[in-house]
Parts: C-alpha cells; structure tokens; sequence
C-alpha cells in the first residue's frame, strides 16, 4: 500500500495530465456525432451575453450592406406575393408553393406548414471543420432543436443547441451534415462540403448525360425532415468530368455569404411531427 | 501587485483578446484564393507566462481551465483544451532544458525576455506554440486525407501567432532601458 501510494506521488503529474487528457477526448467525441450533448457550446447563457455585447458594438459598420440584402430580398418577396395574391391569400409563407393541379376532381388546400422567426447573428464562424453560429433567440421565444435556418439569400443550417435566451446553429459548412439537394429538372443528390472553403460546396457522381450549366441553381429537396423544399442552396460554379468514373462533378457557390451573416430566419415546421410519427409507422411493424 | 490578482486579469485579457479580436482575423496564406481559412492563436502564452516554479499539477489545472474557456466561446468542445494540456504539461522540461539554473533559483520571475534572452524565448515560446497547433490542427481535421494542406494551415498560423505573441510581449511586459 506504502508502495502504491508512493507511485502515485511520483508520477502524480502524468496521471493528472493523462486524465485531464481523457476528459477533453471524452468531450469531443460527445461533440462529434450529430446528436451530441452541448457539455461546452456557445450557447452557453454567459458566453452568449458576451457575444451580444460585441455585437452591438460593431454591427453599425456593417448596416448599409444589411440594408442592401433586405431591399433585395423585399424586391423578391413583393414580386411573389403579386404572383400568389390571385391564387390563395391564406398562405403566409414563400416557400410553400400554390397548387397548380389541372385534375379538378383533387381540390385540396393547404395551410401554412412553416412559421418564421427571425434572429440576430451574435457568433460567426468560417474556418472550422464543423462551423457553428450563435442567435440571439432560445427556447424562452420557441426555437427547438432540428429547425431550419435561412437567410434572406438562401440555406444557412439547423439549430443544433438551444438554451433560454441563444441557440447555435450547425452550419451548412459542416462535415457532419449533408443536405439533400436538388437541380431545376429534379435530379437530386446530397450537396457536401470539402471542410476547406467556406466559398465551395460540391455534389459528386451526377450523371454524365445530364446537362448542367454554369449558373444553373440547386435547391433543397423535401425528401428530408429538416429542411423546408425549395430554398436556394446556391449555383453552380464549375461542372468538372472525373476521369476516373466518367461522372460529373459539380462546384456550388453556396448562395448564402457566411462571412458576413447579420440576420436569419428561423423556420418551424408545423408538420414535422406528424410527419415523424406516420414515417416512423412501418419501422415499428 | 499581488501575482494572483496578476495573472487573474492577463487571464481574462488573453481569453478576450482571442475570442474577440483575434477570431475575427482569419488567414488564407500559402492556399489557393478564397482557400482554407484559419485564426492565429495566442491564448496559449497565458501558460508560457506563468512563473518559473509554478508546479506542473497547477499548469496543468490552469491549461485545462483555459483551454475549456476558449472551447466553449467557439464551441470546438475540448480540442483547445487538448491542444493547450500538453503544452502546460511539457512547460517545465523545455524550461529545464532552455535555462542555464535549476529553476526554483528563480524566485517570483516569470519566463520574460529580460531574464531569458531573445533566442531562448523564442524558441520556447515557439516549440510549444507549434506542438499546440500540431495537436489542435489534428484533432479539427481528424483525418490523413489533407495532410499536405493540414502542414500549411499548421505552418501558417505559427507564423501568425509568433508574430501576435511578439507583439504582446514588446506590448506588455516592461523592458530594462540601455543607454550607451
């Protein structure tokens, strides 16, 4: 026992590093995976006044360039609802598309599957492998983990941790999400990210006989829970033919500029759990 | 001044400036344009800054805080925590290694240029800052596939942060004046 006790005294340090060591490792593989425990996160209630602090220092500098995305966007918002006001005034959303169906037999009308809410950008980043951003709205004003993220000019990503007052978002410039992407004729295939640019996103193995041309644009696909149909992704860059299987490889631009986010909308979907529960039906049997 | 009050507030200031000044800053040198961005980093200097006979359980402690302060403002979950415990924990031997006296001779000092002599500091405030980017920069990237690019970033940002923590020390610490 003297023996034992001794040992440890004398390598008191390595066992202190190696455990401390094992710790930190018990921390990042609980963050690595999706449905990870926010342990450490910036939305931490303390760190997330903090980043509200530094912005409302420096957010004056980038408002005219805000103003600008939001004039934009307000042309674009204006030019659909003059579209729609003749076909259904009950809709309060952009992104649900009015029924065109010539089949008069089927008449049906939806509702507002999606609710908006909008949020202040208090924590940015570019430069990780897996990139969060902290909002300044919680669980107090009704943002649950797994909502969709937009900006005015397109996909940002999903809320992944929430506390009362802030949440962060789990970047589309992330390895750990692949977002299931559509092209204008309906091709679809999920968009990846090559952990590098924030300027670049890829979608590999499209078939050769396709044609696809620069500037065409790629939008979300409703296959998936997460994110709502028909959000502007981004636009292709470059079409590259790999040699190697004789497929083609596209280069996105991703529509959203994550280097200087200011404002996101956060979306609700009101159907995602009845959604969930009729998915889940033949998984049970 | 008391020398835990001392390193209390350098304590917050390094963790402020990083978080907020020099995250800001990202690089893309020695990549393609518009290529793979990165921060330089100088929280570790915190650790390096400590004096001589701090002993190693405390380091340890004291990295361990600071390594999970600047994790949970850029929510990278124990990587700089990682990253930052081997260099409080390898602190001592460079020191040991790098200095002419045992160093409990060194009674209420801390590593400086003054008691250390240009080269000698920087190259252990450089060895440990690149084993810091080394391990931080592995874990991030998790994998063999970029591993010319992952030297690059490494390489890169030592660069940058050697050049912060030049900085800070011509900055922060008073220097003894010569006149000739």
């Amino acid at each position: 026992m003297r023996n034992f006790i001794l040992i440890i005294r004398r390598f008191f340090n390595l066992i202190l590093f190696v455990g401390l060591e094992i710790v930190c490792f018990i921390l990042i593989a609980h963050s690595r995976t999706l449905q990870g425990d926010d342990i450490v996160s910036s939305a931490n209630t303390a760190i997330g006044i903090a980043y509200q602090k530094q912005t409302d220092l420096v957010y004056y500098i980038n408002l005219g360039k805000m103003n600008d995305t939001l004039l934009s966007e307000n042309v674009r918002l204006r030019k659909l609802v003059d579209q729609y006001t003749t076909l259904d005034t009950l809709k309060d959303t952009l992104v649900h598309k009015a029924l065109t169906n010539t089949d008069t037999t089927v008449h049906i009308i939806k509702y507002a599957d999606y609710r908006y809410r909008t949020a202040k950008v208090i924590n940015n980043s570019v430069d990780g492998v897996n990139n969060y951003i902290t909002i300044d709205r919680g669980s107090k004003h009704g943002i649950v983990k797994g909502m969709a993220v937009i900006s005015s000019t397109g996909l940002v990503g999903r809320v992944e941790y929430v506390s009362a007052n802030f949440a962060s978002i789990l970047s589309i410039l992330s390895n750990k999400q692949q977002v299931s992407a559509k092209l204008k004729d309906g091709t679809f295939k999920s968009t990846v990210w090559d952990n590098e640019h924030p300027d670049v996103f890829m979608m590999k193995d499209m078939p050769p006989e396709l044609k696809i041309k620069r500037g065409d644009s790629v939008f979300t696909t409703p296959y998936g829970n997460t994110f709502p149909a028909d959000v502007l992704i981004g636009r292709v860059a470059k079409v590259e033919l790999t040699k190697k299987n004789g497929k083609q490889q596209l280069y996105l631009t991703p529509a959203t500029n994550f280097r200087n986010l200011q404002y996101v909308y956060v979306i609700e979907n009101l159907m995602s759990e009845e959604r969930k529960q009729l998915e889940e039906l033949p998984a049970k049997k | 001044m008391n020398i835990y009050l001392k390193n209390f507030l350098r304590f917050c200031i390094i963790v402020l400036l990083q978080v907020f000044i020099l995250n800001n800053i990202t690089l893309h040198w020695f990549t393609n344009p518009a290529g793979a961005l990165f921060n330089p980093f100088i929280y570790p200097i915190f650790i390096l800054l400590l004096p001589f006979e701090t002993p190693v359980w405390v380091l340890l402690v004291l990295g361990f805080l600071l390594g999970v302060t600047v994790d949970a403002f850029m929510t990278t979950a124990g990587m700089h925590a990682c990253a930052t415990l081997l260099v409080a924990y390898l602190r001592t031997n460079v020191l040991n290694a790098l200095m002419p006296r045992n160093l409990s001779e060194y009674i209420n000092q801390q590593p400086s240029v003054k008691n250390m002599g240009w080269t000698p500091f920087l190259v252990y405030s450089g060895f440990l800052l690149l084993l810091h980017h080394i391990v931080f920069f592995s874990i991030e990237s998790w994998s063999v596939a970029g591993f010319g690019p992952l030297l690059m970033k490494i390489g890169a940002s030592l660069v940058t942060s050697m050049l912060f923590v030049i900085v800070y020390i011509l900055l922060f610490t008073r220097q003894t004046v010569t006149r000739a």
